[in-house]
């Protein structure tokens, strides 16, 4: 029994362990007991600086007897430093850990009902994605449009009429309230095809009416043998949030006709995953090359057996090392959020994120190969008298070509999912396409990317693992 | 004949590994360098063709003075001189017959050689050479896929493309067992002998130097404390060369 120091930790938890040699024991038992009282001070104070916080029992007074923990492990602080030995240390881990547990748990807002619960959320997301948009069936379309207003104004227009694409399309009323009923009256449509009635909304989107038997269906309506036709509608509420509902806006009907006409082509989200996908792999074909060239110097100055004879080049090396360590410890997402705020959006902006990312780490990979090149052979070279550059191509370049050469493929593959990667903050390629998508809630295009990547990033695994067997 | 005078090798951190030493060859000769891990003994051999520079001291080979040589000159009385290494020196990743080829590199057009482009008659004689060493069939392998005797003799054929008249030769064997040992060795002696190369060599098995050498000279802390014929070498001299409690091991398999 040690009255001393069980005295001093009992005024400030860890010093008689720490007086008593266990420095270690008592720093960290003064550091978990400290954390531990911050952290009921944080949930048990005033909400004032924290009200964004959704910790569940964030700012109650009542939270008192979270001070239990911490008066266990303060007690068992005076136990530790009275006992000779030390009392058990797992006790205090258990509590504080437990603590930590809790208050992570609040904090991480974890809630497995609310995964439960919303199950089938998913199967809004995965219907669509089972059917990617990128071919559709081949077909002819055509398309006529009448404009309307929404809602009337003070002095209603005539109603309207409209020819496009040969399709003659007019309305019962130039405008409408939301919900009122009007009558379109059609002729020129081809008589063996349902035509579809799509709706633009005032600020460009599309969406199809849906039919007012069964809401789950698109509106068709088939023509007569003339070509004509003849169909009420309901105005669909297409005002945008944030528009004045009560402001007239110009809308329009879109009668549209699609023929298939056999065979499958590119649908225009295809197309888009298709120019994404070339994007990304110029972006990861550019920065690889580019990076590789800045690489190589730069590995030279980062290599220790080069840079370690004198202290000016040692100093070099020293500064070269650390901004590679730092350089590439920072996502090439972050640096590409900077060269988006640089250069703008676009693919641009992607390569050079990716390249300097690229960059930091061939040279550091570069300069630990040349670090551990073997001086057998540039001594031999010497030995049979040649001169600088042919030591250099014979008794260096082949004991360092191989090895850079299956760094820098390796490399190509890493950056085909990087350039993808720094697509989503806007840096060009399919990633651009992609969170776009995903904002629209476009989940057949997102899936149509998603098949893409997945077969570039497994082509580029293959041939990149070919490749450098061979180079082995 | 090559002449060796007051060498001197004090290395920058100030290890001190040649001191004073003096010795002549003659053609023809085959030289054995002796003496204990640490002596000096590829310190020397190194100084000779100048991969390390020798503090203070003078080389004369044929009259001309290579510790004087600069540049280009040096590079040209290091294209006459082949070297073998204990550890073959060989670029693993790279073909045998590259390996050989290289040897030609003093001679070779620089551009061209830059270019990995060599004259058919380099190819011939790298297979040639090849021949001569009994591994022609491995021309096209990687250095690295044959075994230690078998690079070892890529090495001695990578002289050969020198047309070298003298071969200085650091431990070649020292990485092999006892019968490689006995087949290196008589290449170099095979080429001394028949196209009088002079052979400078460093040895660790007494045995060894009974059997090849034609004169020794022993080193101990850089001094040159030996010259002699090989059967010169008694116990009283044995033990002044590796010290009191030396006792002699020997490579085994005399051949
Ligand atoms: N580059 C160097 N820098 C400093 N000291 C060196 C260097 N190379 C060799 N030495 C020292 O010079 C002395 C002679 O070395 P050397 O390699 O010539 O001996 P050696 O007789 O060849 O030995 P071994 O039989 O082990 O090969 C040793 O004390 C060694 O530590
Ligand atoms: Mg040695």
């Amino acid at each position: 029994m040690d009255t001393l120091p069980a005295l001093a930790s009992l005024l400030l938890p860890g010093l008689g362990q720490f007086l008593s040699g266990r420095r270690g024991r008592g720093l960290s038992v003064f550091g978990v007991l400290a954390l531990m009282l911050a952290l009921v001070w944080w949930a048990t104070a005033p909400a004032a600086g924290f009200a964004e916080t959704t910790i569940a029992f964030k700012g109650d007074p009542n939270l008192w007897w979270w001070l239990i923990a911490p008066a266990l492990v303060w007690a068992w602080n005076v136990w530790d430093a009275a006992r000779p030995g030390g009392a058990p240390g797992w006790l205090p881990l258990l509590v504080a850990g437990g603590m930590f547990a809790i208050f992570g748990w609040q904090t991480a807002e974890i809630s497995p009902s609310t995964l439960l619960q919303n199950g089938d959320r998913v199967m809004l997301i995965i219907r669509p994605m089972l059917q990617p948009d990128f071919l559709q069936v081949r077909a002819e379309e055509r398309e006529g449009w009448v404009e309307l207003l929404v809602p009337c104004p003070a002095e209603a227009p005539a109603a309207p009429s409209n020819t496009s694409d040969g399709i003659a399309l007019e309305l019962s009323a130039g405008c409408a309230a939301v919900g009122q009923e009007l009558t379109v009256t059609g002729a020129g449509l081809r008589p063996d095809t349902a035509a579809e009635f799509i709706w633009q909304s005032p600020i460009g989107d599309f969406f199809p009416l849906r039919d007012p038997a069964d809401p789950q269906q698109f509106r068709l309506v088939q023509p007569e043998a003339d070509g004509s036709l003849q169909a009420a509608f309901s105005v669909p509420n297409a005002i945008p949030p944030g528009i004045d509902p009560n402001l007239p806006q110009e809308q329009r009907l879109y009668v549209r006709q699609s023929r298939p006409l056999g065979g499958w082509e590119l649908s225009t989200n295809g197309r888009f995953v298709l120019q994404g996908i070339y994007e990304t792999l110029s972006v990861a074909l550019m920065s690889t090359a580019l990076g590789t060239l800045l690489a190589i110097p730069i590995s030279f100055l980062a290599a220790r057996n080069l840079m370690g004879a004198n202290p000016v080049t040692l100093a070099i090396y020293v500064a070269m090392r650390t901004l590679l360590n730092i350089v590439r410890s920072i996502e090439s997402l972050i640096i590409a959020i900077i060269f988006v705020v640089i250069v703008g959006l676009g693919p641009f902006a992607g390569m050079l994120a990716v390249t300097v990312h690229t960059v930091a780490a061939l040279a550091k990979l570069f300069s630990e190969l040349i670090e551990g090149i073997d001086p057998g052979p540039i001594e031999a070279m010497r030995a049979v008298g040649g001169d600088w550059l042919q030591i250099i191509r014979y008794g260096v370049v082949p004991q360092i070509v191989p090895p850079f050469t299956a760094f820098t493929i390796y490399r190509l593959e890493i950056n085909v999912r990087a350039s993808t990667i720094v697509g989503l903050v806007g840096g060009g390629g399919i990633g651009f396409f992609l969170i776009q998508w995903i904002n629209l809630s476009d989940f057949r295009a997102v899936s149509a990317s998603f098949i893409a990547i997945l077969v570039i990033v497994i082509f580029m695994d293959q041939f990149s693992a070919q490749i450098r067997k061979r180079l082995q | 004949m090559l002449e060796v005078r007051n060498l001197h090798k004090v290395y920058p951190n100030g290890t001190v590994a040649l001191t004073d030493v003096s010795f002549r060859v003659d053609d023809g000769e085959f030289l054995v360098v002796i003496g204990l891990s640490g002596s000096g003994k590829s310190t020397l051999l190194r100084c000779l063709n100048r991969l390390i520079e020798p503090s203070q001291g003078q080389i004369l080979w044929d009259g001309v003075d290579v510790t004087a040589a600069s540049g280009a000159e040096l590079r040209r009385i290091r294209r006459h001189i082949g070297m073998v290494f204990q550890q073959f020196n060989l670029v693993k990743r790279s073909s045998v017959l590259t390996n050989v080829l290289a040897g030609r590199l003093g001679f070779a057009n620089p551009w061209l050689s830059l270019l990995g482009v060599w004259p058919p008659s380099d190819r011939a004689m790298a297979l040639r050479a090849l021949e001569r060493v009994g591994i022609r069939d491995k021309a096209e392998a990687r250095a690295d896929a044959l075994s230690g005797g078998q690079q070892q003799r890529v090495g001695i054929a990578r002289a050969l493309m020198q047309e070298p008249k003298l071969i200085l030769a650091d431990e070649p064997v020292a990485s092999l067992d006892p019968v490689l040992s006995h087949s290196i060795l008589q290449y170099l002696e095979q080429l001394n002998k028949e196209e009088k190369i002079t052979v400078i060599c460093s040895l660790h098995f007494l045995d060894l130097v009974h059997r090849y050498a034609t004169r020794v000279i022993a080193l101990k802390d850089g001094k040159v404390v030996f010259t002699g014929l090989p059967q010169e070498i008694d116990k009283a001299r044995f033990k002044a060369i590796y010290g009191e409690d030396a006792v002699e091991v020997r490579a085994g398999m005399t051949a």
